[in-house]
Protein backbone atom coordinates (compact mmCIF):
# COMPACT_ATOMS: atom_id res chain seq x y z
CA UNK A 1 0.00 0.00 0.00
CA UNK A 2 2.60 2.32 1.04
CA UNK A 3 4.32 2.57 -2.30
CA UNK A 4 1.33 3.77 -4.25
CA UNK A 5 1.08 7.06 -1.48
CA UNK A 6 2.46 10.47 -3.13
CA UNK A 7 3.07 11.92 0.61
CA UNK A 8 6.72 10.61 1.67
CA UNK A 9 8.51 11.88 -1.74
CA UNK A 10 6.33 15.04 -1.25
CA UNK A 11 7.73 15.03 2.51
CA UNK A 12 11.06 14.61 1.23
CA UNK A 13 11.59 17.37 -1.03
CA UNK A 14 9.77 19.51 1.98
CA UNK A 15 13.10 18.43 4.12
CA UNK A 16 10.63 18.77 7.11
CA UNK A 17 9.30 15.93 9.28
CA UNK A 18 6.45 13.99 7.99
CA UNK A 19 3.34 15.78 9.06
CA UNK A 20 4.70 19.15 7.34
CA UNK A 21 2.51 21.19 5.35
CA UNK A 22 2.49 19.08 2.17
CA UNK A 23 1.23 16.05 4.23
CA UNK A 24 -1.81 18.49 6.47
CA UNK A 25 -2.92 20.23 3.00
CA UNK A 26 -2.98 16.10 1.52
CA UNK A 27 -4.90 15.16 4.49
CA UNK A 28 -7.25 17.86 3.85
CA UNK A 29 -7.65 17.24 0.29
CA UNK A 30 -8.32 13.63 0.76
CA UNK A 31 -11.14 14.40 3.72
CA UNK A 32 -12.77 17.12 0.90
CA UNK A 33 -12.85 14.08 -1.71
CA UNK A 34 -14.32 11.02 0.53
CA UNK A 35 -16.59 13.92 1.94
CA UNK A 36 -19.68 13.38 -0.31
CA UNK A 37 -19.49 9.81 -0.51
CA UNK A 38 -19.28 9.40 3.25
CA UNK A 39 -22.41 11.59 3.68
CA UNK A 40 -24.24 9.48 1.65
CA UNK A 41 -23.07 6.31 3.37
CA UNK A 42 -24.19 7.81 6.53
CA UNK A 43 -26.78 9.23 5.62
CA UNK A 44 -28.46 6.48 3.65
CA UNK A 45 -26.85 3.35 4.95
CA UNK A 46 -25.77 3.61 8.04
CA UNK A 47 -28.44 5.59 9.99
CA UNK A 48 -30.99 3.56 8.07
CA UNK A 49 -29.70 0.60 8.86
CA UNK A 50 -29.71 2.25 12.73
CA UNK A 51 -33.14 3.07 12.43
CA UNK A 52 -34.73 0.26 11.08
CA UNK A 53 -33.02 -1.91 14.20
CA UNK A 54 -35.27 0.45 16.35
CA UNK A 55 -38.18 0.45 13.99
CA UNK A 56 -38.48 -3.27 14.02
CA UNK A 57 -38.97 -3.55 18.13
CA UNK A 58 -42.15 -0.77 17.44
CA UNK A 59 -45.64 -1.10 16.33
CA UNK A 60 -44.92 1.65 13.39
CA UNK A 61 -48.25 2.55 11.48
CA UNK A 62 -48.05 4.97 8.79
CA UNK A 63 -51.16 5.54 8.08
CA UNK A 64 -52.86 5.44 11.86
CA UNK A 65 -49.71 7.37 12.36
CA UNK A 66 -49.50 5.58 15.46
CA UNK A 67 -46.11 3.71 17.06
CA UNK A 68 -45.62 2.62 19.97
CA UNK A 69 -42.30 0.14 21.60
CA UNK A 70 -43.84 -3.31 21.51
CA UNK A 71 -40.72 -5.30 22.35
CA UNK A 72 -39.46 -8.08 20.29
CA UNK A 73 -43.48 -9.05 19.72
CA UNK A 74 -42.87 -8.60 16.37
CA UNK A 75 -39.96 -11.18 16.08
CA UNK A 76 -42.12 -13.24 18.36
CA UNK A 77 -45.37 -12.92 15.86
CA UNK A 78 -43.35 -13.60 12.84
CA UNK A 79 -42.05 -16.71 14.26
CA UNK A 80 -46.01 -17.78 14.49
CA UNK A 81 -46.81 -16.07 11.25
CA UNK A 82 -47.67 -19.04 8.69
CA UNK A 83 -47.71 -16.55 5.74
CA UNK A 84 -44.27 -15.30 6.58
CA UNK A 85 -43.15 -18.62 6.91
CA UNK A 86 -44.79 -20.05 3.41
CA UNK A 87 -42.75 -16.84 1.86
CA UNK A 88 -39.48 -18.09 3.20
CA UNK A 89 -40.13 -21.43 1.71
CA UNK A 90 -40.54 -20.00 -1.51
CA UNK A 91 -37.71 -17.80 -1.14
CA UNK A 92 -35.87 -21.15 -0.18
CA UNK A 93 -36.94 -23.39 -2.73
CA UNK A 94 -36.02 -21.09 -5.49
CA UNK A 95 -32.74 -20.43 -3.91
CA UNK A 96 -32.27 -24.33 -3.49
CA UNK A 97 -33.29 -25.11 -7.42
CA UNK A 98 -31.85 -21.95 -8.40
CA UNK A 99 -28.36 -22.51 -7.22
CA UNK A 100 -27.11 -25.63 -8.49
CA UNK A 101 -29.05 -25.28 -12.00
CA UNK A 102 -27.83 -21.85 -12.92
CA UNK A 103 -24.05 -22.28 -11.49
CA UNK A 104 -24.09 -25.45 -13.48
CA UNK A 105 -25.78 -23.92 -16.73
CA UNK A 106 -23.47 -20.68 -16.49
CA UNK A 107 -20.07 -22.66 -16.08
CA UNK A 108 -21.20 -25.06 -18.66
CA UNK A 109 -21.92 -21.91 -21.46
CA UNK A 110 -18.09 -20.58 -20.35
CA UNK A 111 -17.09 -23.79 -21.20
CA UNK A 112 -18.61 -24.10 -24.73
CA UNK A 113 -17.05 -20.53 -25.87
CA UNK A 114 -14.06 -20.31 -23.87
CA UNK A 115 -11.69 -21.11 -27.08
CA UNK A 116 -11.87 -18.60 -29.32
CA UNK A 117 -13.24 -20.40 -32.56
CA UNK A 118 -15.11 -18.88 -34.99
CA UNK A 119 -17.84 -17.23 -33.96
CA UNK A 120 -17.78 -17.67 -30.42
CA UNK A 121 -18.07 -13.66 -29.79
CA UNK A 122 -21.20 -14.09 -31.13
CA UNK A 123 -22.49 -16.40 -28.91
CA UNK A 124 -21.01 -14.76 -25.72
CA UNK A 125 -22.99 -11.65 -27.08
CA UNK A 126 -26.40 -13.78 -27.64
CA UNK A 127 -25.82 -15.68 -23.88
CA UNK A 128 -25.28 -12.17 -22.57
CA UNK A 129 -28.45 -9.97 -23.99
CA UNK A 130 -31.18 -11.67 -21.37
CA UNK A 131 -28.94 -10.09 -18.76
CA UNK A 132 -29.58 -6.55 -20.27
CA UNK A 133 -33.16 -7.08 -20.83
CA UNK A 134 -34.98 -5.34 -17.99
CA UNK A 135 -36.91 -6.97 -14.96
CA UNK A 136 -40.18 -5.86 -16.20
CA UNK A 137 -40.03 -6.78 -19.92
CA UNK A 138 -38.51 -9.70 -19.51
CA UNK A 139 -41.21 -10.61 -16.66
CA UNK A 140 -43.82 -9.25 -19.34
CA UNK A 141 -42.56 -10.64 -22.25
CA UNK A 142 -42.33 -14.26 -20.20
CA UNK A 143 -46.12 -13.82 -18.87
CA UNK A 144 -47.08 -13.49 -22.90
CA UNK A 145 -44.94 -16.77 -23.48
CA UNK A 146 -45.85 -18.80 -20.83
CA UNK A 147 -49.65 -18.12 -21.74
CA UNK A 148 -52.11 -21.18 -22.52
CA UNK A 149 -54.04 -19.53 -25.34
CA UNK A 150 -51.30 -17.83 -27.97
CA UNK A 151 -47.57 -18.10 -25.67
CA UNK A 152 -45.09 -20.28 -27.77
CA UNK A 153 -44.25 -22.48 -25.17
CA UNK A 154 -46.98 -24.49 -24.81
CA UNK A 155 -46.71 -24.93 -28.96
CA UNK A 156 -43.41 -26.07 -28.40
CA UNK A 157 -44.84 -28.61 -25.86
CA UNK A 158 -47.10 -29.90 -27.85
CA UNK A 159 -45.16 -30.29 -31.20
CA UNK A 160 -42.98 -32.76 -29.16
CA UNK A 161 -46.25 -34.67 -27.63
CA UNK A 162 -46.16 -33.21 -24.20
CA UNK A 163 -48.95 -31.78 -22.50
CA UNK A 164 -49.74 -28.09 -22.48
CA UNK A 165 -50.46 -26.22 -19.23
CA UNK A 166 -50.39 -22.48 -17.47
CA UNK A 167 -47.37 -22.59 -15.76
CA UNK A 168 -48.47 -19.39 -13.95
CA UNK A 169 -52.12 -20.10 -12.97
CA UNK A 170 -51.01 -23.50 -11.37
CA UNK A 171 -50.03 -23.03 -7.94
CA UNK A 172 -47.90 -26.00 -8.27
CA UNK A 173 -45.95 -25.04 -11.32
CA UNK A 174 -46.07 -21.32 -10.90
CA UNK A 175 -42.17 -21.20 -8.97
CA UNK A 176 -41.28 -23.14 -12.32
CA UNK A 177 -42.25 -20.50 -14.62
CA UNK A 178 -40.16 -18.11 -12.30
CA UNK A 179 -37.05 -20.65 -12.02
CA UNK A 180 -36.93 -20.91 -15.81
CA UNK A 181 -37.03 -16.87 -16.25
CA UNK A 182 -34.67 -15.99 -13.33
CA UNK A 183 -31.97 -18.84 -14.97
CA UNK A 184 -32.26 -17.02 -18.71
CA UNK A 185 -31.58 -13.83 -17.48
CA UNK A 186 -28.87 -14.53 -14.95
CA UNK A 187 -26.56 -17.23 -16.55
CA UNK A 188 -25.03 -15.19 -18.32
CA UNK A 189 -24.00 -12.76 -16.20
CA UNK A 190 -22.42 -15.62 -14.75
CA UNK A 191 -20.77 -16.95 -17.38
CA UNK A 192 -18.75 -14.11 -17.59
CA UNK A 193 -17.44 -14.63 -14.69
CA UNK A 194 -16.87 -17.87 -14.97
CA UNK A 195 -14.94 -17.64 -18.27
CA UNK A 196 -12.52 -14.87 -16.36
CA UNK A 197 -11.86 -17.63 -14.38
CA UNK A 198 -11.21 -20.21 -16.76
CA UNK A 199 -9.04 -17.82 -18.43
CA UNK A 200 -6.78 -17.32 -15.37
CA UNK A 201 -6.04 -21.67 -15.18
CA UNK A 202 -2.97 -22.39 -17.34
CA UNK A 203 -2.94 -23.90 -20.14
CA UNK A 204 0.11 -25.87 -18.80
CA UNK A 205 -1.76 -27.82 -16.10
CA UNK A 206 -4.12 -29.54 -18.79
CA UNK A 207 -1.07 -29.96 -21.12
CA UNK A 208 0.33 -31.99 -18.02
CA UNK A 209 -2.75 -33.88 -17.74
CA UNK A 210 -2.97 -34.75 -21.25
CA UNK A 211 0.39 -36.32 -21.66
CA UNK A 212 -0.37 -38.70 -18.05
CA UNK A 213 -3.07 -39.68 -19.91
CA UNK A 214 -5.95 -37.77 -18.10
CA UNK A 215 -9.05 -38.29 -20.38
CA UNK A 216 -11.77 -34.84 -20.27
CA UNK A 217 -13.14 -35.75 -17.29
CA UNK A 218 -10.83 -36.26 -15.43
CA UNK A 219 -9.37 -33.13 -16.19
CA UNK A 220 -12.86 -30.83 -15.60
CA UNK A 221 -12.70 -32.79 -11.77
CA UNK A 222 -9.04 -32.96 -10.97
CA UNK A 223 -8.13 -29.27 -12.70
CA UNK A 224 -10.78 -27.07 -13.70
CA UNK A 225 -13.21 -27.46 -10.49
CA UNK A 226 -10.39 -27.20 -8.03
CA UNK A 227 -8.58 -24.22 -10.01
CA UNK A 228 -12.21 -22.80 -10.23
CA UNK A 229 -12.78 -22.88 -6.30
CA UNK A 230 -12.58 -18.78 -5.73
CA UNK A 231 -14.83 -18.30 -8.75
CA UNK A 232 -17.22 -20.60 -7.91
CA UNK A 233 -17.04 -19.51 -4.04
CA UNK A 234 -17.63 -15.67 -5.70
CA UNK A 235 -20.39 -17.12 -7.94
CA UNK A 236 -22.35 -19.33 -5.45
CA UNK A 237 -22.34 -16.96 -2.54
CA UNK A 238 -23.73 -14.15 -5.19
CA UNK A 239 -26.56 -16.61 -6.76
CA UNK A 240 -27.36 -17.49 -3.17
CA UNK A 241 -28.24 -13.99 -1.73
CA UNK A 242 -29.86 -13.30 -5.37
CA UNK A 243 -32.55 -16.04 -5.09
CA UNK A 244 -33.11 -15.65 -1.62
CA UNK A 245 -34.15 -11.73 -2.38
CA UNK A 246 -35.54 -12.48 -5.32
CA UNK A 247 -38.65 -10.19 -5.93
CA UNK A 248 -38.80 -8.06 -9.22
CA UNK A 249 -40.00 -11.07 -11.37
CA UNK A 250 -42.18 -12.27 -8.78
CA UNK A 251 -43.90 -8.96 -9.09
CA UNK A 252 -44.58 -8.62 -12.46
CA UNK A 253 -44.76 -12.49 -13.15
CA UNK A 254 -47.63 -13.33 -11.14
CA UNK A 255 -48.24 -10.73 -8.33
CA UNK A 256 -47.08 -13.66 -5.87
CA UNK A 257 -50.31 -15.74 -6.73
CA UNK A 258 -51.63 -17.94 -7.65
CA UNK A 259 -53.03 -18.70 -3.59
CA UNK A 260 -49.60 -17.16 -2.65
CA UNK A 261 -47.63 -19.57 -3.77
CA UNK A 262 -44.66 -17.80 -5.55
CA UNK A 263 -44.78 -14.78 -2.83
CA UNK A 264 -41.12 -14.66 -1.75
CA UNK A 265 -39.72 -12.96 1.54
CA UNK A 266 -39.05 -9.54 -0.38
CA UNK A 267 -42.59 -9.74 -1.49
CA UNK A 268 -44.13 -10.23 1.94
CA UNK A 269 -41.95 -7.48 3.46
CA UNK A 270 -43.00 -5.16 0.62
CA UNK A 271 -46.56 -6.41 1.21
CA UNK A 272 -46.31 -5.97 5.24
CA UNK A 273 -44.44 -2.65 5.11
CA UNK A 274 -46.24 -0.69 2.10
CA UNK A 275 -49.31 -2.21 1.28
CA UNK A 276 -50.36 -2.83 4.74
CA UNK A 277 -48.27 -0.01 6.50
CA UNK A 278 -47.12 -1.80 9.20
CA UNK A 279 -43.69 -0.47 8.57
CA UNK A 280 -42.20 -2.33 12.56
CA UNK A 281 -43.35 -5.52 11.64
CA UNK A 282 -42.42 -5.35 7.59
CA UNK A 283 -38.66 -4.41 9.53
CA UNK A 284 -38.42 -7.14 11.65
CA UNK A 285 -39.39 -9.57 8.52
CA UNK A 286 -36.39 -7.90 6.80
CA UNK A 287 -34.08 -8.55 9.62
CA UNK A 288 -35.14 -11.54 9.71
CA UNK A 289 -34.46 -11.99 6.22
CA UNK A 290 -30.97 -10.38 6.91
CA UNK A 291 -29.79 -12.93 9.32
CA UNK A 292 -30.59 -15.35 7.29
CA UNK A 293 -28.55 -14.40 4.31
CA UNK A 294 -25.52 -13.82 6.15
CA UNK A 295 -25.49 -16.97 8.19
CA UNK A 296 -25.78 -19.19 4.82
CA UNK A 297 -23.18 -16.42 3.36
CA UNK A 298 -20.47 -16.82 6.30
CA UNK A 299 -21.45 -20.56 5.74
CA UNK A 300 -20.69 -20.65 2.73
CA UNK A 301 -17.60 -18.86 2.47
CA UNK A 302 -16.37 -21.37 5.75
CA UNK A 303 -17.14 -24.29 3.64
CA UNK A 304 -15.03 -22.89 0.38
CA UNK A 305 -12.25 -21.91 3.08
CA UNK A 306 -11.86 -25.04 3.98
CA UNK A 307 -11.93 -26.37 0.50
CA UNK A 308 -9.22 -24.01 -0.50
CA UNK A 309 -7.13 -25.68 1.99
CA UNK A 310 -6.10 -28.74 -0.29
CA UNK B 1 -14.54 -38.08 -35.09
CA UNK B 2 -13.28 -34.94 -34.01
CA UNK B 3 -15.10 -33.26 -36.63
CA UNK B 4 -18.46 -34.82 -35.57
CA UNK B 5 -17.75 -33.20 -31.93
CA UNK B 6 -16.88 -29.62 -33.35
CA UNK B 7 -20.02 -30.13 -35.39
CA UNK B 8 -22.44 -31.20 -32.22
CA UNK B 9 -20.80 -28.32 -29.83
CA UNK B 10 -21.72 -25.60 -32.53
CA UNK B 11 -25.14 -27.18 -32.85
CA UNK B 12 -25.45 -27.15 -28.88
CA UNK B 13 -24.32 -23.42 -29.19
CA UNK B 14 -26.89 -22.44 -31.60
CA UNK B 15 -29.78 -24.27 -29.79
CA UNK B 16 -28.80 -22.17 -26.69
CA UNK B 17 -28.37 -19.31 -28.65
CA UNK B 18 -31.66 -19.29 -30.13
CA UNK B 19 -33.07 -19.89 -26.38
CA UNK B 20 -31.74 -16.57 -25.12
CA UNK B 21 -32.59 -14.76 -28.52
CA UNK B 22 -36.04 -15.87 -29.20
CA UNK B 23 -38.00 -14.26 -26.84
CA UNK B 24 -36.78 -10.71 -27.62
CA UNK B 25 -37.22 -11.76 -31.71
CA UNK B 26 -40.58 -12.42 -30.46
CA UNK B 27 -41.09 -9.37 -28.67
CA UNK B 28 -40.14 -7.60 -31.61
CA UNK B 29 -42.17 -9.04 -34.19
CA UNK B 30 -45.08 -9.93 -32.02
CA UNK B 31 -45.28 -5.61 -32.05
CA UNK B 32 -45.19 -5.54 -35.33
CA UNK B 33 -48.45 -6.85 -35.87
CA UNK B 34 -51.65 -6.56 -35.24
CA UNK B 35 -53.53 -8.13 -32.20
CA UNK B 36 -55.94 -10.82 -33.41
CA UNK B 37 -52.50 -12.57 -35.29
CA UNK B 38 -50.91 -13.27 -32.10
CA UNK B 39 -53.96 -16.11 -31.21
CA UNK B 40 -54.52 -16.43 -35.07
CA UNK B 41 -51.31 -18.31 -35.70
CA UNK B 42 -50.41 -19.85 -32.47
CA UNK B 43 -52.89 -22.81 -32.77
CA UNK B 44 -49.48 -24.63 -33.80
CA UNK B 45 -45.54 -24.67 -35.14
CA UNK B 46 -45.45 -22.63 -37.99
CA UNK B 47 -43.52 -20.27 -39.33
CA UNK B 48 -46.53 -17.26 -39.01
CA UNK B 49 -45.72 -17.49 -34.84
CA UNK B 50 -42.73 -14.85 -35.39
CA UNK B 51 -43.09 -13.51 -38.66
CA UNK B 52 -45.76 -10.84 -39.07
CA UNK B 53 -48.54 -11.75 -41.74
CA UNK B 54 -49.98 -8.04 -41.90
CA UNK B 55 -47.22 -5.78 -40.71
CA UNK B 56 -47.93 -2.69 -38.92
CA UNK B 57 -46.74 -0.06 -36.95
CA UNK B 58 -49.88 0.48 -35.36
CA UNK B 59 -49.33 -0.75 -31.64
CA UNK B 60 -46.05 1.88 -32.00
CA UNK B 61 -48.84 5.06 -32.81
CA UNK B 62 -51.49 4.05 -30.14
CA UNK B 63 -48.72 3.28 -27.45
CA UNK B 64 -46.48 6.86 -28.19
CA UNK B 65 -49.81 8.37 -28.94
CA UNK B 66 -51.29 8.01 -25.84
CA UNK B 67 -52.59 10.01 -22.86
CA UNK B 68 -53.26 7.20 -20.21
CA UNK B 69 -50.19 6.32 -21.16
CA UNK B 70 -47.73 7.89 -22.44
CA UNK B 71 -44.93 5.74 -22.58
CA UNK B 72 -42.45 8.27 -24.62
CA UNK B 73 -42.45 10.24 -21.21
CA UNK B 74 -42.16 7.62 -18.94
CA UNK B 75 -38.90 6.76 -21.51
CA UNK B 76 -37.72 10.05 -20.69
CA UNK B 77 -38.32 10.32 -16.93
CA UNK B 78 -36.18 7.15 -16.85
CA UNK B 79 -33.42 8.81 -19.21
CA UNK B 80 -32.99 11.49 -17.00
CA UNK B 81 -33.28 9.85 -13.82
CA UNK B 82 -30.52 7.24 -14.63
CA UNK B 83 -28.76 9.72 -16.82
CA UNK B 84 -28.41 11.90 -13.83
CA UNK B 85 -27.93 9.21 -11.14
CA UNK B 86 -24.90 7.89 -13.23
CA UNK B 87 -23.02 11.07 -13.28
CA UNK B 88 -23.19 12.01 -9.59
CA UNK B 89 -22.30 8.42 -9.05
CA UNK B 90 -19.29 9.13 -11.27
CA UNK B 91 -18.14 12.15 -9.37
CA UNK B 92 -18.85 10.90 -5.99
CA UNK B 93 -16.94 7.50 -6.79
CA UNK B 94 -13.85 8.44 -8.60
CA UNK B 95 -13.13 11.33 -6.01
CA UNK B 96 -13.28 9.13 -2.94
CA UNK B 97 -11.91 6.31 -5.58
CA UNK B 98 -8.72 8.59 -5.59
CA UNK B 99 -8.41 9.58 -1.91
CA UNK B 100 -8.19 5.83 -1.40
CA UNK B 101 -6.01 5.00 -3.51
CA UNK B 102 -3.56 7.37 -3.59
CA UNK B 103 -3.70 9.75 -0.65
CA UNK B 104 -2.60 9.43 2.50
CA UNK B 105 -4.41 10.60 5.59
CA UNK B 106 -5.23 9.00 9.16
CA UNK B 107 -7.97 5.84 9.61
CA UNK B 108 -7.90 5.30 5.63
CA UNK B 109 -7.81 1.76 6.20
CA UNK B 110 -10.53 2.04 9.03
CA UNK B 111 -13.04 4.02 6.67
CA UNK B 112 -12.16 1.99 3.41
CA UNK B 113 -13.57 -0.71 5.72
CA UNK B 114 -16.25 0.79 6.48
CA UNK B 115 -17.62 1.84 2.74
CA UNK B 116 -16.94 -2.19 2.27
CA UNK B 117 -19.12 -3.20 4.59
CA UNK B 118 -21.90 -1.45 3.69
CA UNK B 119 -22.03 -4.20 0.66
CA UNK B 120 -23.73 -6.63 3.02
CA UNK B 121 -25.84 -4.30 4.25
CA UNK B 122 -29.31 -5.13 1.53
CA UNK B 123 -31.33 -2.67 0.50
CA UNK B 124 -34.26 -4.57 1.94
CA UNK B 125 -33.61 -3.81 5.28
CA UNK B 126 -33.63 -0.16 4.76
CA UNK B 127 -36.29 0.34 2.36
CA UNK B 128 -38.74 1.41 5.25
CA UNK B 129 -36.21 4.19 6.87
CA UNK B 130 -35.36 5.24 3.95
CA UNK B 131 -38.57 5.49 2.50
CA UNK B 132 -39.55 7.52 5.73
CA UNK B 133 -36.31 10.10 5.40
CA UNK B 134 -37.99 11.08 2.16
CA UNK B 135 -41.00 11.47 3.95
CA UNK B 136 -39.38 13.80 6.03
CA UNK B 137 -37.19 15.87 3.12
CA UNK B 138 -40.63 15.86 0.89
CA UNK B 139 -39.05 14.24 -1.73
CA UNK B 140 -41.72 11.42 -1.44
CA UNK B 141 -43.20 11.84 -5.41
CA UNK B 142 -40.06 13.88 -6.22
CA UNK B 143 -37.03 12.78 -8.75
CA UNK B 144 -34.85 14.02 -5.75
CA UNK B 145 -35.96 10.67 -4.02
CA UNK B 146 -34.73 8.22 -6.81
CA UNK B 147 -31.48 10.27 -6.97
CA UNK B 148 -29.82 11.36 -4.40
CA UNK B 149 -30.04 8.07 -2.26
CA UNK B 150 -28.64 6.35 -5.11
CA UNK B 151 -25.24 8.72 -4.93
CA UNK B 152 -23.59 6.18 -3.11
CA UNK B 153 -22.38 3.18 -5.21
CA UNK B 154 -20.47 1.29 -3.32
CA UNK B 155 -19.33 -1.04 -5.81
CA UNK B 156 -18.25 2.13 -8.10
CA UNK B 157 -15.77 3.01 -5.16
CA UNK B 158 -14.27 -0.50 -4.62
CA UNK B 159 -13.92 -0.67 -8.85
CA UNK B 160 -12.51 2.50 -9.38
CA UNK B 161 -9.78 2.11 -6.51
CA UNK B 162 -8.52 -0.58 -7.90
CA UNK B 163 -7.77 1.11 -11.14
CA UNK B 164 -6.27 3.90 -9.65
CA UNK B 165 -4.24 2.06 -8.19
CA UNK B 166 -2.87 0.48 -11.09
CA UNK B 167 -2.09 4.05 -12.64
CA UNK B 168 1.94 4.74 -11.48
CA UNK B 169 3.31 6.54 -9.33
CA UNK B 170 6.25 8.10 -10.99
CA UNK B 171 3.84 9.99 -13.28
CA UNK B 172 1.69 11.43 -10.34
CA UNK B 173 5.56 12.68 -8.55
CA UNK B 174 6.75 14.35 -12.06
CA UNK B 175 3.14 16.60 -12.02
CA UNK B 176 3.87 17.39 -8.27
CA UNK B 177 7.59 18.33 -9.22
CA UNK B 178 6.12 20.30 -11.78
CA UNK B 179 3.69 21.87 -9.18
CA UNK B 180 0.56 20.29 -9.98
CA UNK B 181 -2.09 20.67 -6.95
CA UNK B 182 -3.76 17.22 -6.48
CA UNK B 183 -7.03 18.76 -7.64
CA UNK B 184 -5.30 19.34 -11.15
CA UNK B 185 -3.41 15.97 -10.35
CA UNK B 186 -6.84 14.25 -10.37
CA UNK B 187 -8.61 15.86 -13.00
CA UNK B 188 -5.44 15.90 -15.69
CA UNK B 189 -4.07 12.52 -15.01
CA UNK B 190 -6.09 10.30 -13.08
CA UNK B 191 -9.32 10.97 -14.50
CA UNK B 192 -8.08 10.78 -18.38
CA UNK B 193 -6.29 7.81 -17.75
CA UNK B 194 -9.17 6.22 -16.12
CA UNK B 195 -11.58 6.61 -19.09
CA UNK B 196 -12.56 2.78 -19.71
CA UNK B 197 -13.62 2.46 -15.60
CA UNK B 198 -15.33 5.33 -15.83
CA UNK B 199 -17.51 4.11 -19.21
CA UNK B 200 -17.62 0.22 -17.10
CA UNK B 201 -19.26 1.83 -13.99
CA UNK B 202 -21.48 4.75 -15.70
CA UNK B 203 -23.09 1.77 -17.84
CA UNK B 204 -23.48 -0.63 -15.08
CA UNK B 205 -25.34 2.36 -13.18
CA UNK B 206 -27.11 3.41 -16.16
CA UNK B 207 -28.28 0.01 -17.27
CA UNK B 208 -28.67 -0.62 -13.28
CA UNK B 209 -31.16 2.41 -13.12
CA UNK B 210 -32.85 2.07 -16.12
CA UNK B 211 -33.78 -1.80 -14.16
CA UNK B 212 -34.92 -0.30 -10.91
CA UNK B 213 -38.36 -1.36 -10.19
CA UNK B 214 -39.21 -1.89 -6.32
CA UNK B 215 -37.99 1.62 -5.07
CA UNK B 216 -39.59 3.56 -7.53
CA UNK B 217 -42.87 1.79 -6.98
CA UNK B 218 -42.57 3.09 -3.57
CA UNK B 219 -41.68 6.45 -4.03
CA UNK B 220 -43.32 7.56 -6.79
CA UNK B 221 -46.93 7.72 -6.76
CA UNK B 222 -47.55 10.40 -9.38
CA UNK B 223 -48.07 7.82 -12.50
CA UNK B 224 -47.08 10.80 -14.65
CA UNK B 225 -43.77 10.98 -13.08
CA UNK B 226 -43.39 7.09 -13.02
CA UNK B 227 -40.69 5.21 -14.07
CA UNK B 228 -40.51 2.59 -17.08
CA UNK B 229 -40.31 -0.36 -15.21
CA UNK B 230 -42.81 0.37 -13.12
CA UNK B 231 -45.53 1.63 -15.84
CA UNK B 232 -44.67 -1.32 -17.87
CA UNK B 233 -45.48 -3.91 -14.81
CA UNK B 234 -48.84 -1.87 -14.37
CA UNK B 235 -49.56 -1.91 -17.54
CA UNK B 236 -49.21 -5.83 -18.55
CA UNK B 237 -51.77 -6.72 -15.52
CA UNK B 238 -54.39 -4.47 -16.37
CA UNK B 239 -57.17 -7.00 -17.31
CA UNK B 240 -57.89 -7.43 -20.36
CA UNK B 241 -54.87 -5.32 -22.31
CA UNK B 242 -53.98 -5.08 -25.78
CA UNK B 243 -50.69 -7.33 -25.91
CA UNK B 244 -49.41 -6.60 -29.01
CA UNK B 245 -49.41 -2.75 -27.32
CA UNK B 246 -47.69 -4.60 -24.49
CA UNK B 247 -45.34 -6.01 -26.63
CA UNK B 248 -44.20 -2.46 -28.50
CA UNK B 249 -44.33 -0.79 -25.13
CA UNK B 250 -41.50 -3.41 -24.09
CA UNK B 251 -39.41 -2.70 -27.47
CA UNK B 252 -39.50 0.60 -27.16
CA UNK B 253 -38.16 0.21 -23.40
CA UNK B 254 -35.65 -2.37 -24.81
CA UNK B 255 -34.18 -0.57 -27.86
CA UNK B 256 -32.24 2.01 -26.51
CA UNK B 257 -30.00 -0.13 -23.71
CA UNK B 258 -29.77 -3.10 -26.16
CA UNK B 259 -28.01 -0.52 -28.45
CA UNK B 260 -25.95 1.22 -25.85
CA UNK B 261 -25.14 -2.37 -24.51
CA UNK B 262 -24.21 -3.91 -28.26
CA UNK B 263 -21.88 -0.86 -28.61
CA UNK B 264 -20.43 -0.72 -25.33
CA UNK B 265 -20.30 -4.77 -24.09
CA UNK B 266 -16.32 -4.61 -23.83
CA UNK B 267 -16.30 -2.31 -20.81
CA UNK B 268 -19.43 -3.94 -19.39
CA UNK B 269 -17.84 -7.45 -19.49
CA UNK B 270 -14.51 -5.68 -18.08
CA UNK B 271 -16.86 -4.51 -15.22
CA UNK B 272 -18.08 -7.85 -14.24
CA UNK B 273 -15.19 -10.06 -14.75
CA UNK B 274 -13.35 -7.46 -12.59
CA UNK B 275 -16.10 -7.83 -9.67
CA UNK B 276 -15.57 -11.53 -10.20
CA UNK B 277 -11.96 -12.15 -10.41
CA UNK B 278 -10.40 -9.14 -8.06
CA UNK B 279 -13.27 -9.21 -5.59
Amino acid sequence: MARTELAPTISKRRKGNPFGRALRQEERTAWLFILPALAALLLFVFYPMVKAFLISFQNYNMVGGTRSFNGIDNYRTLMNDSEFLASLRHSLFFAVIVIPVQTAVSLGLAMLIQRARRFTGLFRTAYFIPVVISTSVAATVFKLIYSKDFGILNQVLKSIGLPITNFLSNPDTAMYGIIILGIWKAAGFFMIIFLAGLNNISQDLYEAARVDGAGRAQQFFRITLPMLNRTMAFVVIMTTIDAIKLAGLVFVLTNGGPNGSTQTVVYYIWKMAFQQMQMGYGTAAAFVLFAIVLIISLAQMTYFNKKADY
Amino acid sequence: MWQMRLALKYIIMTLIAIICIIPIVWMVTGSLRPYEELFQYSSSLNWHLFVPVKFTWVNYKNVIFNDTNPFLRYIWNTAIVAGSVTGIVLVVSALAAFAFAKLRFRGKSIFFALFMSAMIIPGEVTLVPNYLLMNNFGWVNSYASLIVPSALSVFGIFLLRQFFADIPNEILEAAKIDGASIMRVFLRIIVPAAVPALITLGLMTFLGNWDSYLWPLIVINDDKKQMLQVAIASFSSLAGTDWSKILAASTIATAPILILFLFLQRYYIQGITMSGVKG
